[in-house]
């Protein structure tokens, strides 16, 4: 009861308030107005989320830098299409955003001859067809720096598409869905994409068996 | 029926590697840290940022100029038409009135110099030439 009278003392309030957060919502209002530190805000809560999104698809730090500082450039335009009535919040339209730049990263990887899908040694190959034979399998990729290295020439040889759907099915935990949303697919392409995007990483994989 | 058994069973072992690749592959959280906590990422956003806007304030110069050029298109060309039109009905002005002839370009009412033409018009025949230049030697051989 003390603590409730304490809460409703008028002089308090103000103070409370004053020490209280701006939401996201709000931040995005003052930085449409112009404000850079409503922006700066903004881009401090959010940067670690997008930077782990750009991991999951490249590995060098130039690639991940690349990722962030396009997707907050894009935001920053874009601050007048946000609208929270729309979007569940600023957190997932951001990260719509990196998603987006990510693919549009690969795509344009894809492009370039020069980042053509380097081979796999034959110790990576016997490597690897000692996981799929070993009904264990998937322990120890995770540990080895040698499996990630193999597992960035495998998913390489995939299309763009197929890679960011099995990312986000199999990394990021989304719903068929949920990345509907994020890519702007139809529901039945993301279904079509991930079966497609499976059936092309077995192909991959039973070149080395 | 044993090997679709034995051709699923293999599938799945498939899938559950690849799946186990996929998540290998993402595996790069201390490097995501190492960006999100580098001390110039902001500053390197707002150059990025000031260059975007700069590009976009470019292209929209651009745009306004490429705009006001596509709307002065009619206007330019009604003015060429308008030209052309006026250059027709004065040339065909000119081809009724004055053929180029030398009576038209002399005028009828100017005699004076009608006559000083039909007189330039008169050529020396040659006993006039001959005649002259004996002339001229007896002249010269009396001397």
């Amino acid at each position: 009861m003390d603590e409730m009278a304490d809460n409703s003392d008028p002089a308090t309030i103000p103070a409370a308030e004053s020490i209280a957060e701006p939401s996201d919502v709000e931040l995005v209002a003052e930085a449409r107005s112009g404000d850079e530190q409503a922006f700066e805000q903004l881009f401090n809560r959010h940067r670690r989320r997008v930077s782990l999104i750009a991991s999951r698809f490249f590995r060098q730090r130039e690639q991940l830098e690349e990722i962030v500082q396009e997707s907050f450039t894009k935001a920053y335009f874009a601050l007048n299409d946000f609208s929270n009535q729309q979007e569940t919040s600023f957190a997932s339209w951001i990260a719509r955003i990196a998603f987006n730049a990510c693919y549009d990263e690969l795509r344009r990887m894809k492009r370039r001859p020069e980042s053509s899908m380097s081979n796999v040694s034959e110790e990576e190959a016997a490597w690897l067809k000692e996981q799929v034979r070993s009904e264990g399998a998937g322990q120890d990729i995770e540990s080895g720096a040698v499996s990630r290295d193999l597992a960035d020439k495998l998913l390489a040889r995939l299309s763009p598409e197929d890679r960011m759907v099995l990312l986000m099915m199999d990394v990021e935990g989304l719903s068929v869905n949920e990345i509907a949303e994020s890519t702007s697919w139809s529901v039945s392409k993301v279904k079509v994409r991930a079966h497609r995007a499976r059936a092309g990483l077995r192909r991959v994989l039973k070149r080395f068996l | 029926m044993i090997t679709k058994k034995k051709d699923s069973a293999r599938d799945e072992r498939l899938d559950r590697v690849g799946r186990e690749i996929v998540r290998a592959s993402a595996l790069n959280e201390a490097e995501a840290d190492r960006v999100a906590s580098s001390p110039f990422l902001y500053t390197r956003l707002r150059a990025r940022i000031a260059e975007e806007r700069a590009r976009r304030e470019e292209r929209e110069s651009w745009l306004a100029m490429l705009a006001v050029a596509w709307r002065s298109v009619p206007a330019m060309a009604l003015v060429a038409i308008f030209a052309f039109i006026l250059f027709l009905s004065a040339g065909t002005g000119t081809t009724a009135t004055a053929s180029f002839t030398d009576e038209a370009l002399l005028g009828e009412r100017d005699a004076g110099v009608e006559q000083v033409v039909f007189a330039d018009r008169q050529p020396l025949s040659s006993d006039e030439i001959l005649t002259t230049i004996l002339y001229e030697d007896e002249q010269g051989a009396s001397r």
